[in-house]
C-alpha cells in the first residue's frame, strides 16, 4: 500500500517537473533571472498575461528568445530593452516616465500629500476669534 | 467661501474619478504598435518556403513598395483575406509571404518541409496565392525581429526598405481602405 502511495506520488511528482525542467540552466543565477523575466515581461497578444503564464505562441517564443539571451549571458536591462525594442514599452510591466504615465508616477505621492495636510489641519487646536465667544455668551446669557 | 469649496472640491474630485473609471470600462488596453514604425526591416536571411536553395535578404525589398504578409495554413484568419491579397495583388500590388509554422504540433511534433510545402500549395490553389514569393520563418525568430504577435499581420514596407505600416489582422476591403490606400499611393509616388 505505501509502496503505491509512493510510486504515485513519485509518478504525479515527475509530470510537474518535465514541464519546467525543459529550460537548462548553468547556474541558479540565470534560473532565477529567466523566472524574473518570465514575470516582468508581458504578452503582447494576451491581455493580462505575463509571457510565463502564457500559452499562447508569441509568448512561448518570447520566452525562447528570453532563455537564449540569457545562455548568451545579457543582463536583464538589455533583455528588457531586446524585447522593448520589438514590441515596444507596452511589452514590459514597469511603465516608463512619459509626459503620459507621468500621473501613474505622481498620483500616488499627491495623495499622501493632500491626505496628510488634511491629516494635520484637522488636528490643530480650532482658534476660534474672542468676539466669537463673547457673541455666543451673551446669547446663551439672554436665552437663560 | 471658503467652506463652500470645500464643499464642492470633494464632489468634483467623485465625479471626475467616476469619469475616469466609468470610461475605463470600455477602454481596450490592447496591445498597440505606433511606436515601433518608420524603422528599417530588421537584418534577414531567409530561404525560400518552396526551394530552400533560393535565399532572400533586405535588399529584395529595396525599390519597391511591398506588402509583407505573416501567414501560416494554420491560421484560420490568414484563410479569410487570402482572396483579398490575392485581388490586391492582381491589381499590381507587390506581395511578400513570411511564412510561419506552428511548430507545436502536440500529435505529431515538427512537420517536414515537405508536407509543409505541400499544404501551402492546396491552400493558395484553393483560396488565390497572392504572393511573389514565401520566406520561410522556421524557427519564428524574424517574427519576433519585426514584432509579430501572431498571424495575421501585414506590414508596409517603402522603396527603403522601412516598414511604414504595421497592421494586426486580417486586411479586408475595409481598412485597406482606412488604413493603407492613401498611405500605399503615396509610397507609390516616392
Amino acid at each position: 500500500m505505501r509502496a503505491l502511495i509512493l510510486f504515485i506520488g513519485l509518478s504525479l511528482s515527475t509530470t510537474v517537473f518535465a514541464s519546467e525542467d525543459t529550460w537548462k540552466f548553468e547556474h541558479a543565477e540565470q534560473q532565477k533571472l529567466f523566472t524574473q523575466l518570465n514575470q516582468e515581461l508581458r504578452c503582447p497578444r494576451c491581455q493580462n498575461q505575463s509571457i510565463g503564464g502564457s500559452d499562447a505562441p508569441v509568448a512561448k517564443d518570447m520566452q525562447r528568445k528570453t532563455y537564449q539571451l540569457i545562455m548568451q549571458g545579457k543582463d536583464r536591462d538589455e533583455i528588457v530593452a531586446f524585447m522593448k525594442q520589438r514590441y515596444g514599452d507596452f511589452v514590459h510591466y514597469q511603465p516608463p516616465l512619459t509626459p503620459l504615465t507621468l500621473f501613474l508616477w505622481i498620483a500616488p505621492f499627491c495623495v499622501v500629500l493632500i491626505g496628510g495636510g488634511m491629516l494635520l489641519k484637522k488636528n490643530k487646536p480650532q482658534s476660534v476669534a474672542s468676539d466669537d465667544v463673547e457673541k455666543a455668551r451673551r446669547l446663551l446669557e439672554g436665552e437663560q | 467661501m471658503r467652506s463652500k469649496w470645500m464643499l464642492i472640491l470633494p464632489l468634483v474630485a467623485f465625479l471626475s474619478l467616476s469619469v475616469f473609471l466609468f470610461s475605463g470600462l470600455f477602454s481596450e488596453a490592447s496591445y498597440t504598435n505606433q511606436s515601433l514604425v518608420a524603422r528599417p526591416l530588421p537584418t534577414l536571411q531567409l530561404s525560400d518556403v518552396m526551394d530552400p536553395a533560393k535565399a532572400y535578404t533586405v535588399d529584395d525589398f529595396k525599390g519597391r513598395v511591398t506588402l509583407l504578409n505573416v501567414w501560416g495554413v494554420w491560421c484560420i484568419t490568414c484563410d479569410v483575406e487570402l482572396p483579398f491579397l490575392t485581388e490586391l495583388s492582381q491589381q499590381g500590388v507587390r506581395i511578400v509571404g513570411l511564412y510561419v509554422p506552428l511548430n507545436t504540433d502536440a500529435d505529431f511534433g515538427i512537420k517536414p518541409l515537405a508536407q509543409i510545402q505541400q499544404e501551402i500549395t492546396a491552400k493558395v490553389a484553393r483560396l488565390g496565392n497572392p504572393y511573389e514569393f514565401n520566406m520561410f520563418d522556421a524557427q519564428r525568430d524574424y517574427s519576433l525581429d519585426l514584432g509579430v504577435t501572431g498571424a495575421p499581420e501585414t506590414f508596409l514596407i517603402d522603396k527603403q526598405g522601412v516598414i511604414r505600416l504595421h497592421h494586426i489582422g486580417d486586411v479586408n476591403p475595409q481598412n485597406w481602405q482606412a488604413k493603407f490606400a492613401a498611405l500605399y499611393q503615396e509610397l507609390l509616388a516616392q
